[in-house]
């Protein structure tokens, strides 16, 4: 029965992926590219490196496929399933631990470290990545960083005068000073619907500092610092938020803040070319705001990277493709575009990035010596059902003020914790 | 005479393919799977699991019972409430007026506007900063920013409301048909025997309708049951499951976790509630029987 579903969706996806591992008449290989965030931001991006790639490499063809973010899991699925995977495909850390335990790709340590791109990658990355199979392999080679960040109005900030918030309390201060409710107008955004809380995750570890997310096999997570903050978040709902919020997803999360009736808005680097397009210059970007311990810890966001699969038949041109795209100026080239933190160390001295303050602002964080990098266990099977599943509904419970912090992050904690044990247990 | 004895099976042929392919194949896969541990994340512990998916349905997850109540709750009020509204309409439309063409096609034309248009005018009118409550709040009445989506008190009712618009029409279509089919001179001979109004809809209407009401009740108490779009881009089933369906939970286990075996085995249980109930309700109902 399995077997005859796969097989359908295998037909239709070939439909989509057909002219993979094709060798024409002339001696030119075809390659096909997945790009695992396809649509009209994105896509004009990659047709334009395609054609600078085919330009140098006349022998290889690119087919570009774009599939949009939300599905792309589920289409990698049904392509391992079906055996009809791409040559490359774009891979984040968040599911690729999940592709690597259907091994269905190709580690690249050797071809990154015998090419142009050794010691040229950023090394918290490569370790994030490394981190994220459970062999320590590199499944992908990491291609650019994004980070969590807090979008602020610098027109409301200079007109309330007001500095933007360094600590959590300077940012309570400030949320709560530039709410107006009756004129609809409110500091702070809360996202309480889908991807709820892996955002408030990276906000609990900021606050509290705790430089680890497993201490002894216990994940730290109830840690009462994280539970303090997460309280913290729950009383600004409805004083400081629209009332609106606790079914926030992106999508209506962004259009409160572009919409002019919020002035600070958590997410990272990635919305910044909807939020420049909607208010030009009067939005900047601060770091999330530290605690009481002054200690700036980060949960690093899924790290992009493109991934070359076990299956291609052609897997020297998919490399040199993917080597292609992490190379300085395509590397470059793309990140500049989409406005996030280019893993190619080379490109740290472009031109670009001293314009773009948000991602300076990013590369400085990610820098500095002082900064701790805490990764969430991603590469736990369970890690999106414990966090996604289960305890989004749970943290709206928090919001309306029927569960408290310490009672949503020890559910959560617990879980964790047993998952881990058990992938331990695997390795 | 050998011809005939294959020619009805060939007749029939196509209806048991399309069936077998449409109906018996998805409902066996589902039924398998519920059997079975399947979850594409850890594809290592995948194999026969006989009766657990169930047992922890049963005993271990309130989540379960907390959405069959809800879709319960949520059947009950939607289908009472459409019947009541629709044949409301479907008599007063039935009558002549001046303008009965225009009210007709008033009454019938949400029904006639898709699910993904309906949610998504709803969208629009509740949105707390540019919707109704706005516009509301404008003139004085209620607060800004009222956000009856995100309100547990209020999710519900608003809800209701937006599900109502669409399907009163169905009703009101149905019973129309139906109110039309109604002999005229039954209502003469009542008239003449003196029958109020009043008698007159519940010894001649009520009675020919009854086959409709009966049939269209069971209809939308499906639909209803398994209704995933309105809730889902509503609400996504929240604030904090508050108005989550045991479709919509299915969902959540079996696409959003990917845990497909557990998923089956819900979708087996809203199976065979609905197989229970429809086949009680035609009973009770004496479907097809004139009195």
């Amino acid at each position: 029965m399995r077997r005859l579903l796969v097989a359908v969706a295998a037909a239709a996806l070939a439909l989509t992926a057909c002219g993979s591992g094709e060798t024409g008449g002339d001696g030119k290989v075809t390659i096909t590219f997945w790009d695992n965030n396809g649509g009209p931001a994105r896509t004009p991006i990659y047709e334009e490196l395609i054609k600078r790639f085919e330009t140098a490499n006349p022998d290889i063809h690119v087919e570009y496929v774009g599939i949009p973010s939300a599905s792309v899991q589920q289409k990698y699925d049904t392509a391992i399933a079906g055996g009809e995977t791409p040559d490359v495909g774009g891979v984040t850390t968040s599911y690729l631990a999940h592709l690597v335990g259907q091994e269905a790709l190709a580690p690249v340590d050797d071809r990154i470290n015998g090419g142009p791109l050794k010691d040229r990658l950023l090394p918290s990355l490569v370790e994030t990545v490394r981190q994220t199979a459970p062999d320590g392999k590199l499944y992908i080679v990491p291609s650019s960083a994004n980070m969590d960040i807090i979008w602020y109005r610098t027109d409301w900030f200079k007109d309330a005068g007001i500095e933007p918030p360094k600590t959590w309390d300077e940012f309570v201060t400030a949320a709560t000073k530039l709410t107006d409710t009756a004129a609809n107008k409110y500091g702070y955004t809360i996202r309480g619907g889908a991807g709820s809380v892996f955002q408030l995750i990276t906000e609990a570890y900021a606050y509290s500092g705790v430089d680890n997310f497993y201490k002894g096999g216990q994940s730290t997570l109830n840690d009462k610092a994280n539970a303090e903050l997460v309280d913290k978040v729950a009383d600004l709902y409805k004083k400081a938020t629209p009332e609106a919020d606790v079914n926030n997803s992106f999508t209506q999360m962004i259009a409160q803040f572009t919409g002019g009736s919020v002035a600070m808005m958590h997410h990272n680097l990635g919305s910044y070319s909807d939020v420049t397009k909607a208010l030009g210059d009067k939005v900047a970007a601060i770091p999330l705001p530290v605690g009481p311990s002054g200690k700036r810890t980060i949960v690093p966001n899924p790290t992009d990277g493109f991934a070359v699969f076990k299956n291609s038949e052609h897997p020297d041109a998919a490399w040199k493709f993917a080597e292609f795209l992490t190379s300085a100026e395509s590397n470059s080239y793309w990140n500049e575009k989409v406005g996030q933190i280019p893993a190619n160390t080379d490109v740290r001295s472009a031109a670009w990035i001293d314009k773009a303050a948000h991602v300076k602002m990013a590369l400085d964080v990610l820098e500095d010596p002082a900064t701790v990098l805490v990764p969430a266990p991603v590469y736990l099977p369970q890690y999106s059902s414990i966090t996604k599943t289960d305890s989004e509904p749970q943290y709206q419970k928090v919001l309306l003020g029927e569960l408290s912090g310490q009672q949503f992050l020890d559910e959560m904690a617990k879980k964790l914790t047993e998952a881990q044990k058990e992938w331990e247990e695997r390795k | 005479m050998r011809t005939r004895t294959w020619a009805p099976y060939a007749l029939i042929a196509p209806t048991l393919v399309l069936m077998g392919v449409f109906l018996i194949y998805p409902i066996g896969s589902v039924v398998y799977y519920s059997l079975q541990r399947y979850n594409v994340t850890q594809p290592w512990k995948n194999g026969f699991a006989g009766l657990d998916n169930f047992k922890q349905m049963l005993f271990d997850d309130p989540l379960f019972w907390q959405s069959l109540a809800f879709s319960a709750k949520w059947v009950f009020v939607e289908v009472g409430l459409q019947l009541l509204l629709g044949l409301i309409l479907a008599l007063v439309v039935n009558e002549t007026f001046i303008g009965r063409g225009v009210a007709r096609a008033l009454v019938f034309s949400p029904w006639a506007v898709s699910g993904v248009l309906t949610t998504g005018i709803w969208i629009l009118l509740l949105n707390p900063s540019t919707g109704i409550f706005q516009e509301l709040s404008e003139l004085g009445i209620g607060s800004p920013g009222t956000s009856v989506l995100g309100n547990p008190e209020t999710v519900f009712d608003a809800l209701v409301v937006t599900e109502l618009w669409r399907g009163v029409p169905f009703f009101a279509i149905l019973l129309l048909a139906d109110l039309q089919s109604i002999p005229k001179d039954l209502y003469e001979a009542a008239s003449v025997d003196g029958a109020s109004r009043w008698r007159r809809f519940t010894s001649v209407t009520l009675p020919h309708l009854k086959d409709a009401i009966i049939l269209s009740t069971l209809l939308r108490a499906v639909w209803e049951f398994n209704n995933v779009d309105l809730i889902y881009t509503l609400t996504g089933g929240g604030p904090a499951n508050q108005t989550t369906t045991l479709p919509l939970y299915v969902a959540r286990q079996a696409v959003d976790s990917h845990n497909f075996g557990y998923g089956s085995a819900l979708t087996v249980a809203g199976f065979l509630i609905l197989l229970f109930f429809s086949i009680l309700y035609l009973r009770l109902s004496k479907f097809g029987s004139r009195a």
